[in-house]
């Protein structure tokens, strides 16, 4: 099987699968980071939400294939502490229950504040709608976006 | 006396490991030379002076590793930092203590057990300090993790005090602190867990990784109650990765499993994989045939459920008598993580990890399956993405246990999205017909109330015999929302008339009342509105302060349920019109319910339909609870925003339809649920209390459909009584 190499929270990575093989079960099975969740193999909930060179994508949806060469961050990778502000912000608010869709929706959160610094609640609908939470914590992430935005803001 | 099926569910181990008395704490045997303190199953205190706790309920959302420790440390006077949490398995230590997590009784039921095992080892400790320094035991007090000695200003910390504490008499009734003296209990404790859920570093039960472990995922009979007859697995065994080809008979449906190195080559390998099946007697099962069955079947008789005054002759006498049916589908509970168990049976043991709400379940199956004594199985129980009832089954269990077993390796068993959302427990459908009378001064008078539904078939369907009984079905199964309807209506009757299909149907969130509610809730706006009346003084009527009744099994205190009512009213500003943009119609619903005696909510609904599209917005629900004693605020209004949002999901999206006997729904694609841009803002309010806690969990679903279907009533004068509420239905 060919090799494909990519660079994964920051290191390079060679793997050697089937390239139709989904990035979100490359990540999970074979490389071990099980952050990333497997919810609906459809991109349509969100919970397998990664970033690819900064931008937020379905890892569900993302052939081995097409990630070579790409740099991918993951929930583990998204800061070297549990520290950056969308995090801070989700504990701040007491967001998650299961948790389980929650580092698909902060990967999400954390690169619509690249785009949208100061999101508006139009903003934050359009750009977390893709994400299903069955506990339904959604006005608490609202909450925690809005105080990641103004600590990204301050600083 | 024979517990009923909704104590039974309520309070009782499904695998029949005895009853666990809340306040009953197994003791341990004091050893001499013990240098851990256990004074009981749920803690021990070691020389580092760590505190350990067995968490007795799996974490599945509702925040009980946050609140369990609460309860114990408010009792144990020690220190957040000191703790940590172990999960409890099934069997050994904990036989005879229930593990299972269900009924919103997650912090209920262990209350008495925390604070109880939190006192006897403070006294212990208290004890133990006074013997080392030869003082009495009054002289002293525990705080923050150290025994203070007053008189004197000596501390000894609860790691120093281990060794001697663990020789101290266990006491049969250590004091409780007095509720005024919380430093803990009714504060607001944000969840302590949250770090390792937003780091990714929470494990659920597909992130459990074993050594040489294997993946599979199965190919169920797509029919409900067909048979595998024969599969070829070449092609499959074809595909790279893929290691094993086995037939698995045990679980919810027959299948073939595909096991490989990994979920995705499980996954090609199924798609490659060729399956004969038997349909069996189902094949042509459709749900929309069968609702219209239910709705024939009012016209019979039933069960007698409430029978209060003479309800027939009061219609009869009636200056004004309505009447309506309404509709609840059939609906998944489709939690975010899949079902799943990770498997590994070797010749004379057996471990699996599992997230379930059943671990008792899980150990007994898994034990009779091989044939091995509970002892040499191993339950662990993950976090749980999500239960809401759906893992009080352990159907999955067998499956991954029959699948090691065959190929003789560690396997983790992964249910796909399609697998979980056409081959679940599923919520039953149910048709509610309810007539009511006004006299002629525009009182109410008589209810007339038949409810059609499906018995859950995780109790086992009732025998023959069961079926003569004209009491089996009160205040039992599912009838709920039915037996106890809290209105003091002079005249009452209520008939159960149980109509069963082959789909398999469990507990759902708030278990069997959404229903009932959504129908008893709406038809009360009905007739208010027929009487000319506000919808909430209407309901204040029938429910007068302090009338506190037996109400068919359930004790009611209808002055509760008043009070939840006034305060929703008065925090949503009821009295007030609700207006907004001019292209949008407005208006406010109310609705309530009291779950299993125990919990009051009422909730008010602000909703607004565009005046083109009507398309629906909910845009702020008022929720109103009594609880009695809140152990963490912030947990409650977690749940009412979380119940809210669940209900809201089954009342504007969800439903599971079934062509040719199998599921027609298979992703959040055509099973949507309510997202960000469709969540309204909850408020939660409580009334301070001094009843014990009840339970919250599922508590704040059933009155959400209603309330928004009276809302959206207000604003169009549109009356829809069947769910889900959609602008279609709506322009229609």
């Amino acid at each position: 099987m060919p090799v494909f190499k990519l660079i994964l929270n920051g290191k390079p990575h060679q793997v050697d699968a089937d390239p139709q093989m989904a990035l979100l079960w490359v990540l999970r099975d074979l490389l071990q980071l099980t952050g990333t969740k497997y919810g609906c193999g459809l991109g349509v909930c969100g919970a397998c939400t990664v970033h690819e060179d900064g931008i937020p994508v379905h890892s569900c949806q993302i052939p081995l294939s097409a990630t070579s060469a790409k740099s991918y961050v993951t929930i583990e990778g998204l800061s070297a502490h549990g520290d950056h502000p969308c995090q801070k912000a989700w504990l701040e608010e007491d967001v998650s229950q299961c948790g389980y869709c929650q580092a698909g929706m902060i990967m999400q959160a954390a690169a619509l504040l690249k785009t949208h610094p100061n999101p508006t609640d139009q903003d934050i609908d359009n750009e977390m709608s893709d994400h299903v939470c069955r506990c339904g914590t959604y006005q608490r992430m609202r909450r925690a976006i809005h105080r990641a935005a103004r600590e990204v803001s301050k600083a | 006396m024979k517990a009923t099926r909704r104590k039974f569910l309520k309070t009782t181990a499904l695998a029949g490991t005895g009853l666990a008395i809340w306040l009953e704490i197994p003791k341990n045997a004091a050893g001499e030379t013990a240098t851990v303190f256990e004074p009981n199953a749920y803690i021990s205190i070691t020389p580092d002076n760590v505190v350990r706790l067995w968490m007795t309920r799996s974490e599945m959302g509702q925040g009980i590793r946050t609140t369990l420790p609460m309860m114990l440390l408010e009792e144990l006077e020690a220190s957040w930092s000191q703790v940590r949490l172990e999960q409890a398995m099934p069997g050994g230590r904990f036989k005879g203590i229930r593990l299972r997590t269900s009924g919103s009784g997650s912090t209920v039921e262990t209350y008495g057990a925390m604070r109880k095992a939190g006192a006897t080892a403070r006294e212990m400790l208290i004890a133990a300090a006074a013997e080392k320094w030869k003082v009495a035991p009054a002289s002293c007090h525990a705080r923050e993790g150290t025994v203070i000695h007053d008189p004197s200003g000596r501390k000894l910390t609860y790691g120093e005090l281990a060794t001697v504490a663990a020789r101290q008499n266990v006491p049969d009734k250590p004091p409780l602190k007095p509720a005024k003296d919380f430093r803990l209990i009714g504060t607001r404790v944000k969840r302590r867990d949250g770090a390792a859920i937003v780091t990714g570093a929470a494990r659920y039960g597909l992130d459990v990784r074993v050594p040489g472990m294997l993946y599979a995922v199965m190919e169920r009979c797509p029919v409900l109650g067909g048979k595998l007859t024969r599969f070829d697995a070449e092609k499959a065994l074809a595909v790279p990765g893929v290691r094993h080809v086995a037939p698995i008979h045990s679980g919810i449906a027959t299948g073939v499993a595909v096991v490989a190195d990994h979920t995705w080559a499980a996954i090609k390998g199924r798609e490659a994989l060729h399956v004969e099946w038997d349909p069996g007697p189902n094949a042509d099962f459709d749900s929309d045939r069968f609702l219209a069955q239910m709705e024939s079947a009012v016209t019979q008789t039933g069960f007698p459920i409430r029978n209060d005054g003479d309800a027939p002759k009061a219609m009869a006498a009636a200056a004004k008598t309505l009447e309506a049916t309404y509709e609840f589908p059939f609906q998944a509970h489709a939690p975010l993580e899949t079902m799943n168990c990770t498997a590994d049976v070797r010749p004379d043991s057996c471990e699996i990890w599992v997230p379930t709400q059943a671990p008792e379940v899980a150990l007994s199956d898994t034990a009779k399956m091989l044939g091995l004594p509970e002892d040499s199985v191993k339950v662990h129980i993950t976090l749980l993405g999500g239960g809401f009832g759906r893992r009080l089954f352990a159907d999955y269990v067998p499956e991954a246990v029959e699948l090691s077993r065959a190929i003789g390796k560690p396997v983790q068993l992964v249910w796909t999205r399609s697998d979980d959302m056409r081959h679940g427990f599923f919520h039953p459908s149910d048709i509610e017909h309810i007539a009511g009378g006004l006299d002629a001064g525009n009182n109410p008078v008589a209810w007339v109330q038949k409810s059609v539904g499906s018995d859950l078939s995780m109790f086992g369907l009732p025998s023959e015999q069961d079926k003569t009984d004209p009491k089996f079905y009160f205040n039992d199964g599912s009838p709920w929302g039915l037996f106890d309807i809290p209105y003091n209506f002079p005249h009452l009757k209520a008939d159960y008339i149980p109509l069963n299909s082959p789909v398999p149907t469990g507990p759902w969130r708030a278990v069997m009342y959404p229903p009932t509610v959504f129908a008893r809730e709406s038809f009360l706006d009905e007739m208010a509105h027929a009487a000319g009346q506000d919808p909430l003084e209407f309901r204040l009527k029938l429910l007068q302060p302090g009338d506190v009744h037996m109400v068919g099994g359930a004790m009611i205190d209808r002055g509760r349920l008043a009070g939840v009512l006034r305060l929703a009213a008065e925090k949503s500003n009821w009295k007030q019109p609700l207006t907004g943009a001019k292209d949008r119609w407005w208006g406010r619903g109310i609705a309530c319910n009291v779950y299993d005696s125990d919990t009051y909510v009422a909730q008010v609904a602000e909703v607004s339909v565009g005046r083109e599209a009507h398309d629906i917005r909910v845009h702020r629900v008022v929720c109103a609870v009594d609880c009695g004693l809140v152990v963490n605020p912030a947990g409650l209004e977690g749940q009412a925003e979380s119940a809210i949002i669940w209900g809201l999901s089954a009342t504007l999206h969800g439903r599971i339809d079934f062509k040719n006997g199998g599921a027609v729904q298979e992703n959040f694609t055509d099973f949507d649920v309510v997202r960000m841009h469709e969540s309204p803002q909850v408020e939660t309010y409580t009334v301070s209390s001094d009843h014990p806690p009840a339970g919250f969990g599922e508590t704040a679903v059933p009155p959400i459909a209603p309330a928004v279907a009276n809302a959206i009533f207000a604003a169009t004068g549109k009356r829809l009584r069947r769910l889900p509420i959609t602008a279609e239905k709506l322009k229609a």
